[in-house]
């Protein structure tokens, strides 16, 4: 337990870093948020209402109490009112776009993972063969190709050219939303390209990450027992390799959750996908600075989630941690 | 014991018993032909064997030629660029054609002098992030690795920080708010965020070299600690600064040409990322313009991919079993030619 | 208790490394046999190739090592043709090995049950509650209780990690147990304890024994005969007692030297001058030549051959005995 709170704690220390960041780098930036919106509405906006906007943004009175307003604020999840949406706050279009996102990053991370490791697993015991030196430096050049090309490829070919695909939303209009089989074979189909297009750049590193982590656990002396003892290949594969080799690959899969999530908000733009990356680049336009911090404040979350999740499982599988938390 | 030895009988010669026909072992310079292993050519004899690794390092070589190629193009652009990448050359949307090698915009620019010249300020801030963030990384791993204790439980804090914040959205926010981010602005904010990776590995390896011989040795003879860090630690895990240095590089250039795709960046630059956000605002691909898409898609899928196979070289230089894994095809056919059972790991 | 019946005939074995610009050769034409019950020992200094020869032996030869000459017999059988069945067979039911440290020759994430049993129900028909009876049998054997059969490797004490290796390299009843430094890893105590126990097992089931310390004291005592070996080759193998009383090449002596006697008055130890050749740079002749006092113009050009001498019982490699 002692592990498991230590890594808390850490989460804790690190989201607390992110909200401090986030309430400063507005204030950092020459020009606070309200005085840009003021200069972009051309005098449109009385002084009187420019001070009541700087108010509502929490943007008056000494450093301090703004940052304890923002801290209370943020307690209730009020992220203030959207600009875009006027009058719906910040958190309804945030959760509801953040659903999807969350559906594309999850789906594309559990599918690369499980393709990356069994590919991993494979060149790692047939190293030096024909599998291993073709397909390894090529899946991870796929990783070089960045999101937005490979996204720009497929929708190119796939949803311009031979339209076997839609040109954008998370579902069609005319199907009502609810967990029938229908449905979500609707979203599946629209998710598809956006999901495959995350796959095609993380998929690689996952390759590599497990292959070298094998190659590199074929030299301990437990892996020459298990060979000296005579044991079937697989079972050396699977219970004396593949298994410890599995433990770096689960942390750093928390750590890559960020990068996907990066590359889901580029995937999304040009999917015309309606996740949090589309409605933040249109607050950007609409410079509405609540919906872009909160996003930030929400993937932070999720990253921080995802690595406590893995510090779990970490947990499960290594009997090592487990015991040293019992010290 | 003395009674085993005792016990045993007579010693007989083993040379007198009738030997198996032991097959002997060629000579070490035919093993070395028949596994295509060769000694350095004679212009690498003489330098560092990291070096000369990396130099006979096929994927190795084959990405720094590339990079050469591109790198060399960027630089010497004004020399190479038919038309001024910042004014129009042309009609609107010309297909490729003699004059116009790669066709023009939308606006009518000349799609490959905006190629040339993007790829300029791309690798140049590319190069740039990846190193600040790679030197930002060393410092920072060198401290929190030799110094130990507190210094290295308040610097891994912060690398651990850095590595969990996802970086993306944190460089939209500060892009959103910088307005119209220009290249050095993203290249800062991607050195600030990108040195996570390469603080992690240069701790681990200070920590590995801390306890080596050569460090305790220099330790007692009273030698100052920032020559120790300099001349004993350094340069003993410097092929893992490069292999740093590649991957944040790789990131940096992926990462601005992301960041300038989704209208971040400065519109009125040219780089491989701002075409990439002209091409699509401009709908390019739906009216069939596909020159104005395509040519910055692959120059930075090209640049990607050599520093992957560069980074590729490092790795199997720094570690003898990736190294080995490439001789496994001649081990093996070096059993079966000898009638023994093909059992390598 | 060893008898004259050789168990593992051993011709010529080379073992070469495959680097990144030229091979360099660890173990050249070594030849020797294990006798059926017998325990011989290898000594030599580390880098000599001892471990290289038994990881040969026991077909554990790790990229990026490759054995590319001579030949193993083991019971009439040629070893290195072994494959599938034949070689699953091989290791474990007829050789096992114990290896320097016990740390890193346990998986740490899996149980020490899952680590011995696994043993039992490949080779045996033995499964379920069996082959776990077997393992329990194996942890009494070796002073473990067997309710810690269910723990994982780093619960286990350096010492017990080690009687757990030797239980799995004795759970099939093997005619061979190669110890490569079995002890070393190991404080004083806790060494003569498992050597203590590795003699009396020795006893009660008949098994033979390669075995490699770099105690030379340790290694006299325990084993019936020796082989010496300088940079990869053999230079003297003899009855374990004349390593000390009467060594014929001169680095055994210098070897002996550079131990302490095991009763008797303490002498200065000598240690030998110099240091043992680069491998990528073996002199001509002899390779002990450049370090031995009593070398002469022969030694430097023509390498000795391994000779047998009836009447001292031993071979030795070197032109003085000429």
């Amino acid at each position: 337990m002692r592990f498991l709170m230590r890594r808390l704690g850490f989460y804790l220390a690190a989201f607390a870093v992110a909200i401090t960041l986030n309430f400063f780098i507005p204030r950092w930036m020459p020009g606070d948020p309200t005085t840009r919106i003021f200069l972009g509405l051309r005098g449109k906006l009385t002084p009187q209402a420019m001070d009541a906007l700087r108010a509502s943004y929490g943007y008056d009175g000494n450093l301090w109490d703004q940052f304890m307003v923002y801290l209370g604020n943020l307690a209730h999840l009020d992220f203030g009112v959207s600009t875009t949406n006027f009058p719906e706050p910040t958190s309804s279009l945030l959760f509801y776009s953040a659903v999807w996102t969350l559906l594309l990053v999850g789906l594309a991370t559990a599918i690369s993972f499980v393709i990356g490791i069994g590919m991993g697993i494979y060149s790692a015991w047939n190293r030096g063969g024909f599998f291993d030196s073709v397909f390894t430096p090529v899946n991870v050049m796929l990783n070089a190709f960045t999101p937005a090309i490979v996204a720009l490829i497929l929708f190119y070919a796939f949803s311009l050219q031979w339209r076997l695909f839609p040109l954008g939303r998370a579902h069609d209009l005319g199907i009502e939303p609810a967990l029938t089989f229908e449905f979500i074979i609707n979203v599946l189909y629209h998710a598809t390209l956006p999901v495959l297009s995350i796959v095609i750049v993380t998929f690689g590193s996952w390759h590599l990450g497990m292959r070298n982590t094998m190659i590199g656990l074929l030299n301990e002396d437990f892996v020459a027992l298990a060979k000296a003892k005579g044991l079937s290949d697989q079972r050396i594969r699977y219970r004396y390799v593949a298994r410890n080799a599995i433990l770096p690959q689960i942390t750093a899969l928390a750590l890559t959750v960020g990068y996907v999530l990066g590359g889901a908000l580029i995937t999304e733009y040009v999917f015309n996908y309606p996740g949090l990356g589309k409605f933040t680049l249109s607050a950007i336009q609409a410079r509405d600075y609540s919906f872009i911090q909160a996003q930030l404040l929400l993937l932070t979350a999720s990253v921080l989630i995802a690595n406590l999740i893995s510090d779990i499982l970490n947990l499960i599988l290594d009997p090592r941690l487990r015991s040293r938390t019992q010290e | 014991m003395t009674e085993l030895t005792e016990a045993m009988p007579p010693q007989e010669a083993v040379a007198s018993r009738p030997a198996t026909p032991g097959r002997k072992a060629p000579s070490r310079a035919e093993i070395a032909a028949e596994l295509g292993i060769k000694p350095p050519p004679r212009w690498a004899r003489g330098l560092p064997r990291g070096l000369v690794a990396f130099l006979t390092n096929k994927k190795g070589m084959a990405g720094v030629i590339i990079l050469t190629i591109i790198v060399m193009s960027a630089v010497l652009a004004p020399m190479i660029v038919p038309h001024d990448p910042f004014r129009r050359a042309g009609g609107p949307h010309v297909a490729p054609n003699a004059e116009y090698l790669l066709g023009t915009t939308r606006v009518g620019k000349d799609v490959f002098s905006q190629l040339i010249y993007g790829g300029r300020t791309s690798l140049l801030i590319g190069f740039v992030a990846g190193l600040a963030a790679t030197v930002i990384g060393v410092f920072v791993g060198v401290a929190a690795g030799y110094f130990g204790g507190r210094i290295d439980e308040i610097l891994s804090f912060f690398v651990n920080v850095v590595l969990v914040l996802p970086a993306l959205p944190l460089i939209i926010v500060i892009a959103a708010f910088v307005e119209q981010a220009s290249p050095l602005v993203i290249g800062l904010v991607l050195a600030v965020t990108g040195w996570g990776f390469a603080a992690r590995t240069i701790r681990t390896q200070t920590l590995a070299l801390k306890t080596k011989e050569f460090v305790l040795a220099a330790e007692l003879l009273g030698e100052k600690k920032w020559r120790i860090v300099l001349m004993e630690i350094f340069p003993n895990m410097l092929s893992f600064v490069v292999g740093g240095f590649v991957l944040a590089t790789i990131f940096a250039i992926l990462a601005e040409a992301g960041l300038e795709f989704i209208g971040l960046g400065d519109p009125g630059a040219v780089t491989w990322g701002t075409m990439l956000y002209w091409a699509q605002r401009n709908l390019a691909l739906e009216v069939g313009a596909w020159w104005e898409v395509w040519p910055a898609c692959i120059a930075i899928m090209v640049t990607g991919a050599a520093l992957v196979l560069i980074n590729f070289a490092v790795d199997e230089i720094t570690s003898p079993q990736l190294r080995a894994s490439r001789g496994v095809g001649r081990v093996k056919a070096f059993l079966k030619a000898r009638g023994r059972s093909v059992d390598v790991f | 208790m060893s008898s004259d019946r050789v168990l593992m005939k051993v011709r010529d074995l080379t073992v070469d490394y495959m680097g990144d610009f030229e091979v360099l050769r660890a173990v050249e034409n070594v030849s020797f046999d294990i006798r059926e019950g017998e325990a011989f020992g290898l000594a030599g200094e580390s880098g000599c190739g001892k471990s290289t020869v038994a990881f040969a032996l026991a077909r554990l030869t790790r990229l990026p090592g490759l054995v590319t000459g001579g030949a193993i017999e083991f019971g009439g059988e040629d070893v290195l043709g072994f494959t599938g069945d034949r070689l699953r067979a091989y290791r474990w039911r007829e050789v096992s090995f114990v290896f320097q440290s016990a740390m890193n020759a346990l998986n740490p994430v899996i149980p020490a049950s899952e680590q011995i049993i696994d043993a039992i129900e490949t080779h045996t028909g033995k499964t379920g509650d069996a082959a776990r009876k077997r393992a329990a049998e194996m942890f009494e054997l070796v002073g473990i209780h067997p309710d810690r059969l269910d723990d994982y490797p780093h619960q286990f004490s350096g010492g017990m990690r080690q009687r757990i290796c030797i239980a799995i390299a004795l759970c099939l009843n093997p005619k061979l147990i190669i110890m490569d430094e079995p002890t070393t890893a190991l404080d004083v105590v806790v060494q003569r304890d498992i050597i203590e126990q590795i003699v009396a097992l020795k006893a009660e089931l008949g098994f033979s024994v390669l075995f490699i310390t770099h105690d030379l004291g340790l290694m006299i005592e325990f084993c019936d005969r020796i082989g010496v070996m300088y940079a990869g080759e053999m230079v003297e193998i003899a009855p374990a007692e004349a390593i000390l009383t009467a060594p014929q090449h001169p680095y055994t002596r210098a070897l002996g030297r550079s131990f302490p006697p095991l009763s008797g008055p303490r002498v200065r130890m000598e240690g030998i001058a110099g240091s043992p050749p680069d491998l990528s740079e073996l002199p001509v002749g002899c390779r002990f030549a450049p370090r031995c006092g009593e070398a002469l113009p022969l030694c430097r050009h023509a390498a000795p051959a391994m000779i047998s001498y009836p009447e001292k019982r031993c071979q030795a490699a070197c032109h003085l005995l000429q």
